[in-house]
Parts: structure tokens; C-alpha cells; sequence
């Protein structure tokens, strides 16, 4: 049985999901932790459920790429059952995309997450009430502390048993008849899903009466010069018959007629006056009785909906057509998509099956009849449904006030929220150098006693001395000099993720942002790229835009990642000093910061701006925060660490048989350039595979993990700031190539080695000065 | 607080005075001002988004504080917190609840 968790940002699917399947998915207080869909599986009350977490989407009408996968999922593939997952204490806003998963007439479950925080809110909520209102189970939970999740996936169980199609929630009738009407008619033009559920198995008849003509006038404002101020008529197109295949699921073809242009004497409705509107509202009556329901996924009537919300789209033909006018104020604003009925009437005449037709039908109906573009009187009928809904089942007192808001008050000051966010990422990084420090000298003797003892027993001029002396260092590589600095900080960066600050980091940066050609939003893939670049650029999914995206994959790729903080704490923090090490996040900061303002100066382009959830604060449990940082560990134990003590080997025995001269001479004009070692060539070629791999390299073709003596302190800076800087790792360059494709990724990776050799000659240049 | 938004429109001995239906942006808004959002222009890109996130004309907010250096504003909505951008908040037409 296939389980889909869909919710609104930030509202815990991930935490339910792992409460069950254990932890595959990673979770963080802010919105847009998870990306991409993630499976898993659980077993409750003796069956197997197949899980599937999916993206945080606040509606069925994406905006971002992340919504997309979410939406894309729920309409293309197979599920038997969704658990809405609801944030308790955001009720009001989150019933939103609940009702509008009503309206896919599947199996479903609300689960009502973070009741606590409800509570701590002052919230109390009458979950039987909202349960009857919805017609689905409501189950309270609280996902951080695993309750309720099992009643949860048992009534999941029993709803996809059932089989039950809950009804959606109707709006005003209105505008339920333009729908019913629109659903009607793209219901068989419309592609059909190619795995339609057997559940849903079709019966797809449509068959709906010729429909009658219906007359609007030209809806004022600017539409009087399109079409003369002169009354139009437009006959809605005619639906008369269909092809119907007996398969299931299969299409079914309307065969629509050209249509007519009736005669102007029918009564046309004045520029938004309530009689036409009721004229209108009983030519429609007229027509909406389809005879049979077609029973296809999605709904019909879900189609409509979504027809209606998406991004008008205006043809060329069509373009003249739009035009302004808010009918309240006489304001006018250039959004409002008003076509008019000459226009319209003759692309129904041109593509007479064509959905965009009956599309732009409905469109205009719902506007003239609402005074508002079709998209926000859906929305706005289905926000009022919203807040009655929660008025009808939830109370809310004054909240206590409480900490929180003290520490908003200090975190997002105009002044005290920078000072608190220069303490907390200052004391953050301290503590990671501190704790690493400690770490390394002390196992780091275990292992140097290990190649004495080595020596000793071995023949220090066979290959397989070499091989063996190759993989301990590149053990004490990763166990001596990686993990001590990886441990602390991967710990430390769940904590802040689990706390929520990360958010606030995001407000307090987003005017700096702008600065390059950015919004606050795009703080946070940024910030997650402190964790590991792979995760950041798919973070930027959570952007709307391609450059966007783009620029910010770009700077999180710069930051350095817990790899190249390794290197940059194990070799410049260990043998210079840890305010060295500080230096080189301060300069790469500058270095982000111009790199932004110089990509919004050649891809220049106004961000819409910021729109972010500011999360509460929450204490992160301990066992989440321990289960995140192994979740993350894991993949440096299973896939670097092989790769580093591989690694190591494989140079030790290239070292051993001389191979390394070539690569070092084709490097040598780089090294040279740099002022390097001319043996740090080949492990600039390592550390492509892995940032890590070059710290390790690094010891093997200097022959010693006691660098200080084989490199100048200058030397040991430019060889960190370039490996800090130039290509990204292979894994990071398979996402950039996923995310932004290759060329962009080409173009990236050659503007970060030129960048890195410039910045290195920088700093070789103000070594030699001082 | 609203040193530091020069924006802020009606602040202070103003207020008393201040015509609350005049029009004005979100962004021009006082921190704590009790707002209704009245319009969302910028198309449907920008009605979408704040649709999304569950704001919506005729909505109650309130706003609670402004970021330096003209960055974004928190609003307030049936307990949500909001981090609204410049250029967004100058979309939306509110008026100030006495």
C-alpha cells in the first residue's frame, strides 16, 4: 500500500515519516528542507506501507520547482492514500491546500501535527467537528515526540480499504457551476494520465446539452477601445457528443463544434451590474446538467480548478485582448486578464476544441461575475472556506506570551540580530576548531606511532609498504584529522537547523541579498552549502527562478562545505592558528558577496522579492539532533572514507612507482604560478573526487603528516584558499549538471577555477608584500 | 522603531491626525499598525505567492517588525509569521484598523 505524505512547508512530514521509517529524511525548522520525494518503508499494525515524503507544497498551483515535484507526483503516479500532514498551530492557513487535496476525490487522512504548539498558542481545537466538516479522519499528533502517528497510519489503512472518495468542498454556487461546466468540457481534451488508478477506473460518457448562447459585454476600462464599447456576443463552444473508449482510464474525445455567434438579442450584461450577473447565472443553469460524473483522475472538476489558477498565458492573437480594469475603484492595474468576447469568439472559431477556449470562457464568466481574475476568486472563496472552517472548529486564546518573542526581539533587532548573528556563527566555528583541535593531535599520535611500528616490522622499499603505509594515512586521515572537525560541526549545524535561526538569518541578510541580485529566500541554500554543496543546489529548487537559481547554486557552491572546512581547520586552523582559519571564512564571505554582485550585474533581472515563513523556535530534541548528524555522517563513512583510504593507496603506489611526474609536470605551471610544491599537483587532481582527498594527498606526496615542515606558512594558506575555491566536487558538479544543466555548470566550474587562481595569486601577492 | 523605516508613513503625533483609508503600501506601514489588506497588485505571480502563504485581501495583520537597510518586514497573520521583501510589500495596498 503506497503512502503519500503531502503538506505545507515546514509542517513535519518528514518527522512523521521518519517516526516510522526510521531516519531517511532529513528534517529542519524551516521551509523547504526536503526537495525531493523520499520512499520509504514501515510496517504498522502487520502490513507493509510504502511511504513516499514528499516536497512541502502550500497549494496544487505551484510556484517553484519544489511545489512541481510535489504536484507532479500526486498527478502522475500511483498512491493508494495520502496523509495530509497539518501544522495544528498554522490551521488556518494549512486547511488551504487540505481542501484543495479534497478535491482530488482520493483516499485521505489529515493528520494534525504539533498540537503542543497549538496549545502553547492558545489554540484548542475540536477535531471531531473539523473531521465531520471535511469528511475525512483527523488524528491529533505530535510527530517530534511520536504521538499519534500510529492511529495516524491505521486510519490511513482503513480510508485506502475503504476506498472512500471524499467529497470536495463546494464554493458558492456560482462558481461551482462554471466549473462543473469547464470540467465538463476539458475533461475530454485533456490528456489522460497514462496509469489511471483501476480504482478510478473510467466511465468516461460525456455527454452534455448544446449549450446556449451567452452574451457579455465588453467589461469597461481600457476594453472600450478594444472592442468599441459595442456590445458582443459569444457563443460558448458546443459540446455535443463523445467518443468514448470502453478502457478504463482511457481518454475520451469531445467532439466539439465551431461555435456560433448568436444574435445580439440576447441581453448582455452591463459592466458589472448584479441583474446580468443573475441573467448569466441562469443561461449557465441552463446548461451545467451533465448526465453522467466522469469518474478519471484527476476530477474534472479538479481541472477546472486548476485550469482556472494557472498563469494566464495569452496567445498573441489574444494579447490585445488583455486589458486592465478593476471594477470597484475604477483603479487600474495590470493584472486583471479580461477578454473580450469579439477575440475570444474568433479563437473559438480558429481552434474550436481547443481547452484555452473554454478556459478563457470561464475566466471571463467568474470575473465579470466576481469583479476579480478568475485565479483570485478561487483562491479567495476557498481562503474564506478556510477561515470559517477554522472559526466553526478551533478557539483560540491569547497566547502566552513566552520566550520566543523575547528572543525575536534580540535575534531580529535592527542592531542586537546582527551582533547575536556574529556570536553565533563566530561561537559556532570556535567551538567546531576547539573540539577538532583536541580531536587530531590526539589520535593523530596514535596513528604516527602505527607508521613507526611500520617501519620498523616492514621493508620500507617494497610496493606493499608503500600500499600499507598508504591506507593508515589515509585512515588517520579520515578517523585523525576529518571526523574530529566534521563531528562537531555536523552536530552543531542540526542544531541550528532544529532551533529555526536559520530563518531569521535569512531576514536579517535579504537587504544585503539584493545587493546580489538576490532575495532572503536564497539565504538558505547558501547557508545549507556550509553543510555539503549537493544539498544546497538542490535547495535551490526553493527558488522561482532559473537565474535564480542559478546565482544562488553558484554562491553555495563558494561557500566551503564541511569538506573544505576540514581542510581549512586541519591545515590552516592546526599548524597557523585558528583566527587564519577565521580569516579565510571572513575573505570568502568577501569573495561570495562580489561574486553575487558581479553575476547580478551580467545577469541582471528584478527578484520578486522575498515571501519566507518565519518558523517558530523550537527545542530540538536530542535524539533528532543525534539521528540527523549520523544521517549525514553516514554518507562520509560509506562513501568518503572508502574513497579516501582507496585514494591514499592508489598515490602511495603511484608515488612508489615514480607515476606521479607526469601529472605533477603537466600541473607544474599551475604550481608554479601558486608558488607551491611542485608534488601538490596531483593532489589538486584528487581533490576533484572529494575536498577532503587533497588534505590526505597532500601528507601522502609530502610524505609526512607534519606539513609545517614541508610547507611555508604562506604556502599552506594559497594551497587552502585555491583547493577552498576552485572545481567543485564530483558529486556537487552531477547536481549542478541535474539542476542547471551542463552548460551552466561548464560555465560555472570554469568562473571558480579562474576565480580560484586569481584569488590565490591575490593572496601569494599580499604574502610577498608583507 | 520606526527610526527604522523611513518609510513608515503616520507615525507618531501624525497618527492621531492621519486619514486611516487613505491608500497605502504595506511597506509604508508602522510596526504594530494593525493592517486589512485591501489589494494585491503585481500580477498573477505576486497574488499567487501571497495567496500561497494564506494572505489574501480583506486579510487582518499585524505588523511587528522591519529590517534595516530596506529589507523585509514581518507581518503577522492569524499567528503566521511572514517575512515580507521590499519590493513584495510595496504590492499590497493596506489600510490602517484604528
Amino acid at each position: 500500500m503506497k503512502v503519500a505524505l503531502v503538506g505545507q512547508p515546514n509542517s513535519g512530514k518528514s518527522t512523521v515519516f521518519n517516526a516510522v521509517a526510521g531516519y531517511h529524511s532529513l528534517t529542519s525548522n524551516f521551509a523547504g528542507t526536503t526537495v525531493e520525494y523520499t520512499r520509504g518503508q514501515a510496517r504498522v499494525g502487520g502490513v507493509v506501507l510504502d511511504l513516499i515524503d514528499l516536497p512541502g507544497l502550500y497549494s496544487l498551483t505551484p510556484t517553484s520547482a519544489v511545489e512541481e515535484v510535489s504536484r507532479d507526483y500526486l498527478l502522475e503516479n500511483e498512491w493508494d492514500v495520502i496523509i495530509n500532514v497539518v501544522d495544528a498551530s498554522q490551521m488556518a492557513r494549512s486547511l488551504e491546500l487540505t481542501l484543495e487535496l479534497l478535491d482530488l476525490e482520493a483516499p485521505m487522512v489529515v493528520c494534525l501535527n504539533m498540537m503542543d504548539e497549538a496549545a502553547r498558542k492558545g489554540m484548542t481545537i475540536d477535531t471531531k467537528s473539523l473531521s465531520d466538516a471535511l469528511g475525512v479522519p483527523v488524528i491529533e499528533a505530535i510527530g517530534g515526540r511520536g504521538r499519534g502517528i500510529v492511529e495516524t497510519f491505521r486510519a490511513a489503512q482503513q480510508e485506502a480499504a475503504k476506498g472512500s472518495n471524499p467529497h470536495p468542498f463546494l464554493y458558492a454556487p456560482d462558481l461551482e457551476s462554471i466549473l462543473k461546466e469547464l470540467g465538463g468540457k476539458v475533461a475530454g481534451t485533456l490528456p489522460q494520465r497514462p496509469s489511471a488508478f483501476h480504482r478510478f477506473s473510467a466511465l468516461p460518457v460525456i455527454s452534455s446539452n448544446p449549450m446556449p448562447a451567452a452574451s457579455v459585454k465588453c467589461l469597461g476600462g481600457c476594453c472600450n477601445t478594444a472592442c468599441g464599447g459595442q456590445e458582443s456576443v459569444i457563443a460558448a463552444p458546443r459540446v455535443e457528443s463523445s467518443r468514448h473508449a470502453p478502457a478504463q482510464g482511457s481518454a475520451s474525445v469531445a467532439v466539439a463544434e465551431p461555435p456560433v455567434r448568436a444574435g445580439a438579442d440576447l441581453p448582455y450584461n452591463e459592466f458589472q451590474g448584479t441583474a446580468s450577473q443573475s441573467q448569466i447565472g441562469n443561461l449557465i443553469s441552463h446548461v451545467g446538467n451533465l448526465k453522467s460524473q466522469i469518474q478519471v483522475f484527476p476530477p474534472a472538476r479538479y481541472r477546472a480548478l486548476q485550469l482556472l489558477q494557472s498563469k494566464p498565458n495569452p496567445s498573441p492573437k489574444r494579447e490585445l485582448a488583455v486589458c486592465a480594469a478593476t471594477p470597484d475603484s475604477g483603479r487600474r492595474t495590470p493584472d486583471l486578464l479580461v477578454l473580450t468576447p469579439d477575440l475570444l469568439a474568433d479563437a473559438a472559431l480558429r481552434t474550436p476544441d481547443s481547452e484555452q477556449t473554454f478556459v478563457d470562457w470561464a475566466r471571463m464568466e467568474i470575473t465579470s461575475r466576481t469583479g476579480q481574475p478568475a485565479d483570485a476568486a478561487i483562491s479567495s472563496a476557498r481562503h474564506a472556506a478556510c477561515l470559517n472552517l477554522f472559526e466553526r472548529v478551533a478557539k483560540v486564546a491569547r497566547p502566552k506570551s513566552d520566550w520566543r518573542e523575547r528572543v525575536d526581539h534580540i535575534a531580529m533587532h535592527p542592531i542586537w540580530g546582527y551582533a547575536m548573528l556574529a556570536v553565533v556563527f563566530l561561537g559556532f566555528f570556535r567551538l567546531i576548531f576547539n573540539v577538532g583541535q583536541l580531536g587530531e593531535t590526539r589520535i593523530l599520535s596514535v596513528f604516527d606511532a602505527l607508521v613507526a611500528l611500520l617501519t620498523r616490522h616492514m621493508d620500507p622499499h617494497s610496493a606493499m609498504f608503500a600500499a600499507v603505509k598508504g591506507g593508515v594515512l589515509g585512515t588517520a586521515g579520515a578517523v585523525a584529522i576529518v571526523l574530529p572537525y566534521l563531528l562537531p560541526f555536523l552536530a552543531g549545524l542540526a542544531i541550528l537547523e532544529d532551533i529555526g535561526y536559520l530563518s531569521r538569518v535569512g531576514y536579517l541578510m535579504d537587504a544585503g541579498m539584493h545587493r546580489l541580485g538576490l532575495h532572503g529566500t536564497a539565504t538558505l541554500p547558501v547557508l545549507v552549502g556550509y553543510g555539503c554543496s549537493v544539498p544546497a543546489v538542490m535547495a535551490t529548487r526553493i527558488l522561482s527562478t532559473r537565474r535564480d537559481r542559478f546565482i544562488a547554486a553558484f554562491l553555495a557552491v563558494l561557500v566551503p562545505c564541511s569538506a573544505r572546512m576540514t581542510v581549512i581547520f586541519a591545515l590552516v586552523g592546526f599548524y597557523l592558528g585558528a583566527n587564519y582559519a577565521l580569516a579565510i571564512y571572513g575573505l570568502n564571505i568577501v569573495v561570495v558577496a562580489l561574486s553575487g554582485a558581479v553575476l547580478a550585474r551580467i545577469w541582471p533581472e528584478i527578484s520578486p522579492g522575498m515571501l519566507m515563513e518565519v518558523p517558530a523556535y523550537r527545542v530540538p530534541a536530542a535524539k533528532v539532533v543525534a539521528l540527523k548528524t549520523w544521517w549525514r555522517l553516514r554518507e562520509f563513512v560509506l562513501v568518503a572514507f572508502p574513497l579516501l583510504v582507496v585514494g591514499s593507496i592508489v598515490l602511495s603506489l603511484v608515488d612508489f612507482y615514480g607515476w606521479q611526474h607526469g601529472i605533477n609536470a603537466a600541473l607544474s605551471p599551475l604550481t608554479a604560478l601558486l608558488g607551491l610544491p611542485r608534488s601538490v599537483g596531483l593532489t589538486l587532481i584528487f581533490g576533484v573526487l572529494r575536498k577532503e582527498l587533497s588534505l590526505l594527498m597532500l601528507m601522502q606526496a609530502l610524505g609526512t603528516t607534519h606539513i609545517l615542515g614541508a610547507m611555508t606558512a604562506a604556502q599552506i594558506i594559497i594551497f587552502t584558499l585555491f583547493v577552498t575555491f576552485y572545481l567543485p566536487c564530483m558529486a556537487t558538479l552531477a547536481s549542478m549538471i541535474k539542476e542547471l544543466g551542463w552548460r551552466l555548470t561548464l560555465a560555472a566550474s570554469a568562473a571558480l577555477l579562474a576565480l580560484a587562481i586569481v584569488i590565490s595569486l591575490a593572496a601569494r601577492g599580499v604574502m610577498l608584500i608583507l | 522603531m520606526a527610526f527604522w523605516n523611513p518609510y513608515c508613513l503616520n507615525q507618531g503625533a501624525m497618527r492621531d491626525d492621519a486619514n486611516f483609508s487613505s491608500p497605502m503600501n504595506l511597506y509604508e506601514a508602522c510596526d504594530q499598525d494593525e493592517l486589512r489588506i485591501l489589494l494585491i497588485t503585481g500580477g498573477w505571480d505576486v497574488r499567487r505567492s501571497f495567496n500561497q502563504i494564506g494572505i489574501q485581501p480583506g486579510d487582518r495583520v499585524r505588523v511587528l517588525r522591519h529590517a534595516p537597510f530596506g529589507g523585509p518586514l514581518v507581518i503577522d497573520n492569524q499567528g503566521t509569521q511572514v517575512a515580507v521583501g521590499k519590493q513584495l510589500a510595496q504590492q499590497i495596498r493596506v489600510e490602517v484598523l484604528p
